[in-house]
């Protein structure tokens, strides 16, 4: 799944390990989600919308192929 | 390696109680060693003596239980599941192809106790696995 974390990131200036501790998560998981590695969980999902103020689906993009 | 706030406890933990579990596995196996025969006779003490190894790994077993169910980073658990599930395939395929060449050949017998090696063996196979499909070994 694609997905636009790493422009919203870059927007804000924080590096990976900044947008781990906001998420208090790794920065592992951080960049297995933005290289599209790993879909996080839906909790983890609504955590990063919130975090960022928008929407699920304005941040994860879902393409009819997968 | 980091593994998110709470996660360097979890990671320290673990390894306290592993290796707390194999000194432990060391010293029961080394006392076993020198107090049994390997044709001890059947009592109540030689059992709980040859008992001790056993418990030792139970203890081993237990602290990897611990870390799947306190891993709060959810890709980290992953990566550790993906471990044990590359491991326990390897040592189901090489117990069982070894188990029927046991059957029909006269090769040596393979015996129970290497079971929990090869599958801790098997985790670092499973890391290994992780690293060249998705970049990252595993946390433990």
């Amino acid at each position: 799944m694609k997905n636009r974390l790493r422009v919203l990131r870059a927007e804000r200036g924080w590096s990976q390990q900044d947008l781990a501790t906001r998420l208090e998560v790794s920065r592992q998981s951080v960049n297995a989600v933005e290289t599209g590695k790993y879909d996080p969980s839906l909790p983890l999902a609504f955590r990063i919308a919130a975090l960022f103020g928008m929407a699920i689906e304005d941040i994860f993009l879902w393409e009819e192929s997968q | 390696m980091g593994m998110g706030l709470k996660g360097g406890a979890v990671q320290r933990r673990y390894f306290c109680r592993l290796f707390g579990s194999g000194g432990l596995y060391l010293a029961a196996t080394f006392a076993a060693n020198r107090l049994l025969d390997r044709d001890a006779p059947l009592s109540v003490a030689n059992v709980a003596i040859a008992l001790l190894p056993g418990l030792a790994v139970l203890g081993m077993i237990w602290a990897i239980a611990r870390l799947y169910i306190e891993i709060q980073d959810e890709y980290l658990r992953m990566l550790e599941v993906r471990k044990a599930m590359f491991a326990t395939a390897l040592t189901l395929a090489i117990c069982s192809v070894w188990g029927i060449l046991e059957m029909f050949t006269t090769v040596p017998e393979l015996p129970l106790f290497w079971v929990f090696p090869i599958w801790c063996f098997g985790l670092g196979f499973g890391g290994l696995w992780n690293k060249l499909t998705l970049g990252d070994a595993g946390c433990a």
